[in-house]
C-alpha cells in the first residue's frame, strides 16, 4: 500500500485508539496473598562480594550475590585481570557444592575394616587430637598429596608437612609438568606465560583446548572474543591442529587433524619454511638459533618430506598436497605479525611430548612474538616474598615413588588434601592396593567421599570456597602482578560444621610445637598480614589511606594487581633449534590398536573433580552436546563400515584394559582416532556421580599404558592404542542436539508438572 | 456548489478533527470508568473486607495500633510493599473472631481460603506502569533518615505522606487522599529538592 498523508493519518488514528482501548491484563490488577509464609516472601537486600572462584585450577575472580544470608548467584568479577567479569560456567557449580545433600557435614571415623566405607561422625576435638597424636607418633614419616595448589593455601601446606619432615605431592590426571618444562627450556622462565590473543593477529595452536578446558580458559576467551572482534582490525585468523575436533578446533578458521605425537615434526617444518623462505623479521637472529647452520638445522624437515609422516589426512587438503598445506599456515603465521604459536594438552602428551611442545614454542622466536604485545607475555613474581617459588608440578612418577614408599612403610601417615588420586591415577599404578594398608594412617580432607577418601581413617570437612578465606597467585596472570583474595561470603549451614583446611593444619602445628615457620594463628590473618605488606608498597589498585581502609578495599575489588609490574624478556637464545632437533624420537605407542585412543578433559567434570554437582553432570558438551554419560567418538565412515550406530554400547580394550562407552558418531572425528572424555566412571560417593546403568560410565584413565614423557616422567596419556567392538547392547545416548521434534510442553499429563503457571490460575 | 477538489480537502479536515476529538473523549471515557490502577474510578470491592481501621487503628480510636510494616513485610527492605501470606493472618485469626456477624463471615472467608490452600487475588488500588521504577525501601528512608524533622518520622507516618490515613479508611481507595499518579511523584521530588530528571523513575 502507498503511504499517501491520508493513509498516515488514519494508521496513526487507529494506532492510537489502539493503544488506548487496550486494557492491561487483568492478573496485572490484581496482587496476591500467597497461602503459606515461604522464607523467600521476604524481598531482602542483595549484596554482592567479590571472591575467588575454585571450581577449575585457575581460579577466577567471581563476585557471589547474597541475600539474607545464602549465596545465590557467581558471576564474574568485572575488575578480576585474568576474567575481566567473564566466568566460566563451571563458576555456577560453586553453589551446588555449597548447599550439595551429600556434602560431609562432620568429622569421620573409620569404623571397621579399611576400605569398608564405614565411618562414625566425631567431634572436631576427638579428630584433631587422634590426628595429632597419629602425628607425633609417626614424625618423619608422612607426605601429603593435593591439587596444584598456590598462595598461603600453599604455603601453609607445604610449612606444616615440611615441619613434620613431610613432602607435598601435586598431582592431576593430566599435568602441566611437560607443558612448564618446555616454557623453562625454550624461553628461560620457570612461570606459565600468558597469551595475548586479544592483541594478535594470527594465532597457531596446538592440541591445547584453550578455549574449553587447558590451563585459562576463560582468560583467553575473553582475549579470543577481542582477536574475533569487529573492532580488531583486521580479523584475526586462527589455525589449530589437533587430533581431535574440540572446542577449540571448532573455533578456528582452519583445524588441521594430525596424528598423535607428530605436532613437533609439523611445527619444525613451519620453522623451516620460514628460514627457507627468509619470513621471519629481521630482528630475529637465526644464527645464534641454529649455532651458525641455518636451514641446514633443519634437515629433513621440509613440507615436501614431513608432509607424508604426520597423519594429516589427504582429503582435508582438497586439491593441495599436505605440503602445501604447511608452506600456505608458515606462510601466514610469519606474514601477520604479531601472531603466537601456542602448545598443550595432547600434543603434549605423547611421549615425546616435551619435543613436541619446544617445537611448537620455538615458532614464537621465529616471528619475535616472545615478550611482545599479541605473542606471549611472562608473568612476574608475586611481590610477597613468602609467596615466591609455590608455582609446582609433579607427575604420576612422582605418585608411584610415594606409592613405594608406602609400601615400603617409609610412609606412614598420608594427608590427602582435597585430591582424589585413586581415581585420577590408573589402576595399573596402584595406588589402591597401597592406601589399603592398615599400617598406613590416612587423614583426608575434603567435602565428599570418594574413591580415595574411601580408604581413609579420618575424614576432616572442608569448607567450601564460598564459606572460607583463601588467595591466589593467578598462574597465568594477565602479564602483570596479581594476588586474588578469597573471602567467606557465607557461614556454613546450621547442620554442617566444616572447617578451613588451612586453619586446621595451622591448629595442628601450633598444638606440636612445629609452627616455627607458620606465625599465622588462621588463613584470615596470614591474608591481614599480606594485605598490610602490600599497603606498604604503596603500588598497585587498592586504594586506602591507612591499614584498615586499605584492608577492606582489598576484600572489595577481589584482590591486588599492578598493571605496571610487568616482567621483561631480553634473552638471546642459542643453538635453540640445535637442541630441539636433538631430541626428536618417534612417538613411543603401546598396543596393537587399531585407533588411537585420544581422552580430554570433560567440559565440565574437568578431571572429574565436579562429578558429585548435578549441573556439571547435566552441563551438555559444548562439541556432542552430550552429559551425564561417557561417549565415545568415533567417525562416521568408520562407524558406518563397522556397522556401529549411535548409542551402540562399545568395547574399548588397550593393553591395559577395557570400558564401555556409548557410542557418539561424528563426522568430523578423524577415521583413526577414538575420543572419550575422563570425569565418569567414579564408583564412590554420591549418587549424582555414581548411579549409572552398565556400560554408560567408564573411567578412561584405567585403560592407558604405562607409557612416560621423555624427560619429565608425566603420564603419556595420548600414547595408547585400543580396538572397539561392539558389545550388542544399546543405549539412549543423553544429547540435546539432533532432530528431536519442537513442540510446545502441556500436552500429556506428564508434562502438566512442568507448565508455566500465573498467579490467577491454582483452581488445580 | 462546493468545488470537488474543497469537498477532498474539508473531508480529510473534517475527518483528521473528528479523530482528535474521538480520541480525547475514549481516553477521558476509559478513565473515568476503568479502575484505578489505569483509570480514575475506584478499585472494585477486595474479595475480603478489611478494615484497616481495626488493625492499624489507634488503640484509642478502637483498633490495634498495628504497624504498617507488620503486614507489609517488605516496605521497608525492597521495592514492594508486598501483602502478606494468608498463613499470617490465620496466626491470629485461629484465635481471633470477629466483633460481630459480618466481620466473622469476612474472616471465615480467610480462614476457609487458607484451610483449602487457596490464595486470595486483591484488588490493586495502586499500580504504577511498568516503565515506572518505584523503590518503597528508598523514600522511607529518605522520611525516616534525613536531617530535618519532617524527614525524621517513624514508618506508619511515612507511610500517610502518600497514601493518607490509611489507619482511619474502612476501605482504601485512591480517591480517599491522592491518586499516586505522575503528578504527585514530581510535586513531592520538587519540594524536597529531589532530582526529577526521567531516569530517576522511568526505565
Amino acid at each position: 500500500m502507498k503511504l499517501t498523508r491520508r493513509n498516515f493519518l488514519a494508521w496513526a488514528g487507529l494506532s492510537a485508539m489502539g493503544a488506548v482501548a487496550c486494557d492491561v491484563f487483568d492478573d496485572e490488577l490484581k496482587v496476591q496473598s500467597p497461602v503459606s509464609l515461604p522464607e523467600d516472601l521476604v524481598k531482602g537486600k542483595e549484596n554482592w562480594y567479590a571472591t575467588l572462584c575454585r571450581t577449575c585450577p585457575n581460579s577466577e575472580g567471581v563476585v557471589v550475590r547474597v541475600v539474607e544470608g545464602r549465596a545465590k548467584k557467581i558471576q564474574g568479577n568485572p575488575n578480576y585481570p585474568t576474567n575481566l567479569g567473564a566466568q566460566s560456567g563451571r563458576c555456577d557449580f560453586g553453589l551446588q557444592q555449597l548447599y550439595h545433600p551429600d556434602r560431609l557435614s562432620m568429622p569421620m571415623r573409620l569404623n571397621g575394616e579399611k576400605g569398608s566405607g564405614r565411618f562414625d561422625s566425631i567431634t572436631w576435638n576427638r579428630a584433631l587430637d587422634e590426628v595429632l597424636k597419629e602425628l607425633n607418633a609417626r614424625d618423619g614419616s608422612v607426605a601429603m598429596i593435593s591439587p596444584p595448589m598456590r598462595g598461603y593455601s600453599a604455603v601453609i601446606a607445604d610449612e606444616f608437612i615440611e615441619a613434620f619432615g613431610g613432602k607435598r605431592i601435586e598431582f592431576e590426571s593430566f599435568d602441566l609438568k611437560t607443558y612448564r618444562t618446555a616454557i623453562k627450556n625454550v624461553f628461560g622462565k620457570d612461570i606459565q606465560p600468558h597469551y595475548d590473543i586479544g592483541h594478535s593477529q594470527y594465532v597457531l595452536s596446538f592440541g591445547a583446548d584453550f578455549l574449553s578446558t587447558w590451563v585459562s580458559p576463560t582468560q583467553w576467551e575473553v582475549g579470543y572474543g577481542e582477536f574475533r572482534d569487529s573492532h580488531h582490525s583486521p580479523r584475526g585468523i586462527m589455525t589449530h591442529v589437533d587430533s581431535r575436533f574440540s572446542v577449540t578446533a571448532s573455533n578456528a578458521d582452519r583445524w588441521i587433524p594430525i596424528a598423535p605425537g607428530e605436532e613437533g615434526k609439523l611445527a619444525l617444518s613451519i620453522a623451516y619454511v620460514i628460514i627457507e623462505e627468509g619470513l621471519y623479521p629481521s630482528g630475529v637472529d637465526i644464527e645464534s638459533l641454529t649455532d651458525g647452520q641455518g636451514l641446514s638445522a633443519l634437515n629433513g624437515y621440509s613440507p615436501e618430506n614431513i608432509g607424508s609422516q604426520i597423519g594429516v589426512p589427504d582429503d582435508i587438503t582438497g586439491a593441495h598436497s599436505v605440503a602445501e598445506l604447511i608452506r600456505t599456515v608458515a606462510r601466514e603465521f610469519a606474514s601477520h605479525a604479531p601472531a603466537v604459536a601456542i602448545g598443550g594438552g595432547s600434543a603434549g602428551a605423547s611421549t615425546n611430548g616435551l619435543f613436541n611442545l619446544e617445537a611448537i614454542y620455538l615458532l614464537n622466536h621465529l616471528v619475535a612474538s616472545v615478550g611482545e604485545k599479541g605473542g606471549i607475555v611472562f608473568n612476574p613474581e608475586p611481590p610477597i616474598e613468602e609467596l615466591k617459588g609455590y608455582s609446582n608440578s609433579h607427575t604420576l612418577s612422582d605418585v608411584e615413588s610415594l606409592i613405594t614408599e608406602i609400601k615400603t612403610s617409609k610412609i606412614k601417615l598420608l594427608f590427602v588434601y582435597n585430591a582424589n588420586p585413586v581415581y585420577g591415577a590408573p589402576d595399573w599404578s596402584g595406588l589402591e592396593e597401597a592406601l589399603d594398608s592398615d599400617d598406613l594412617y590416612m587423614v583426608s580432607i575434603g567435602s565428599f567421599i570418594n574413591e580415595t577418601n574411601h580408604y581413609s581413617d579420618m575424614i576432616l570437612p572442608d569448607r567450601n570456597f564460598i564459606e572460607d578465606w583463601g588467595n591466589d597467585i593467578p598462574e597465568p596472570a594477565a602479564g602483570y602482578q596479581t594476588i586474588g583474595v578469597q573471602q567467606p561470603i557465607v557461614n556454613p549451614l546450621s547442620d554442617m560444621d566444616p572447617r578451613s583446611s588451612s586453619d586446621v593444619l595451622l591448629s595442628l602445628a601450633q598444638d606440636s610445637g612445629k609452627d616455627s615457620k607458620l606465625p599465622w594463628k588462621s588463613m584470615k590473618e596470614a591474608l591481614r598480614s599480606m594485605s598490610d605488606q602490600l599497603f606498604d608498597l604503596n603500588r598497585g589498585s587498592v586504594a586506602g589511606s591507612n591499614k584498615e581502609e586499605f584492608w577492606n578495599n582489598l576484600l572489595r575489588q577481589g584482590g591486588w594487581w599492578d598493571t605496571s609490574a610487568v616482567a621483561d624478556y631480553s634473552q638471546q637464545p642459542r643453538q635453540l633449534v640445535n637442541k630441539i632437533v636433538s631430541k626428536d624420537k618417534q612417538a613411543k605407542l603401546s598396543g596393537s590398536g587399531e585407533f588411537y585412543l585420544v581422552p580430554f578433559l570433560h567440559n565440565s567434570l574437568l578431571d572429574g573433580r565436579n562429578g558429585e554437582v548435578p549441573w556439571a553432570q547435566g552441563t551438555p558438551d559444548p562439541i556432542t552436546s552430550v552429559a551425564w554419560q561417557t561417549w565415545v567418538e568415533i567417525n562416521e565412515k568408520v562407524a558406518n563400515d563397522m556397522g556401529i550406530r549411535e548409542g551402540d554400547v562399545l568395547e574399548i580394550s588397550s593393553g591395559a584394559g577395557t570400558i564401555q562407552g556409548i557410542a557418539f558418531v561424528s563426522p568430523a572425528q578423524p577415521p583413526q582416532v577414538i575420543s572419550v572424555p575422563l570425569g565418569q566412571g567414579r564408583t564412590k560417593g554420591s549418587a549424582y556421580v555414581t548411579d549409572r546403568l552398565d556400560g554408560e560410565s567408564a573411567n578412561i584413565l584405567n585403560i592407558l599404558s604405562n607409557n612416560k614423557i621423555d624427560e619429565t616422567g608425566g603420564l603419556a596419556w595420548a600414547a595408547t592404542t585400543v580396538n572397539i567392538k561392539k558389545t550388542g547392547a544399546s543405549l539412549r545416548i543423553a544429547k540435546f542436539e539432533g532432530d528431536y521434534e519442537s513442540r510446545e510442553v502441556g500436552f500429556t499429563e506428564g508434562e502438566e508438572l512442568i507448565k508455566t503457571t500465573s498467579p490467577g490460575d491454582h483452581g488445580h | 456548489m462546493i468545488p470537488k477538489g474543497n469537498i477532498v480537502a474539508t473531508t480529510i479536515v473534517g475527518l483528521i478533527v473528528a479523530g482528535i476529538t474521538g480520541f480525547i473523549l475514549l481516553v477521558v471515557a476509559i478513565s473515568w470508568f476503568s479502575n484505578a490502577p489505569f483509570g480514575l474510578a475506584d478499585a472494585p470491592p477486595q474479595p475480603i473486607a478489611f478494615p484497616h481501621t481495626t488493625h492499624a487503628g489507634a488503640v484509642e480510636n478502637g483498633g490495634l495500633g498495628m504497624e504498617c510494616e507488620f503486614c507489609h513485610r517488605n516496605v521497608t527492605k525492597g521495592d514492594s510493599a508486598t501483602v502478606p501470606a494468608l498463613q499470617q493472618c490465620w496466626y491470629c485469626h485461629q484465635k481471633v473472631s470477629g466483633g460481630d456477624e459480618a466481620a466473622q463471615e469476612e474472616i471465615d472467608k480467610l480462614v476457609t481460603a487458607y484451610s483449602d490452600g487457596v490464595p486470595v487475588n486483591w484488588e490493586r488500588v495502586h499500580r504504577l506502569p511498568d516503565h515506572v521504577r518505584f523503590v518503597h525501601e528508598a523514600h522511607i528512608r529518605h522520611f525516616t533518615q534525613g536531617d530535618t524533622p519532617e524527614t525524621q518520622l517513624e514508618v506508619k507516618e511515612v507511610c500517610t505522606v502518600c497514601h493518607g490515613e490509611v489507619a482511619k479508611m474502612e476501605e482504601v481507595q485512591p480517591k480517599k487522599f491522592q491518586s499516586l499518579k505522575m503528578g504527585t511523584c514530581l510535586d513531592c521530588h520538587r519540594q524536597y529538592d529531589v532530582p526529577t530528571d526521567c531516569t530517576i523513575c522511568h526505565k
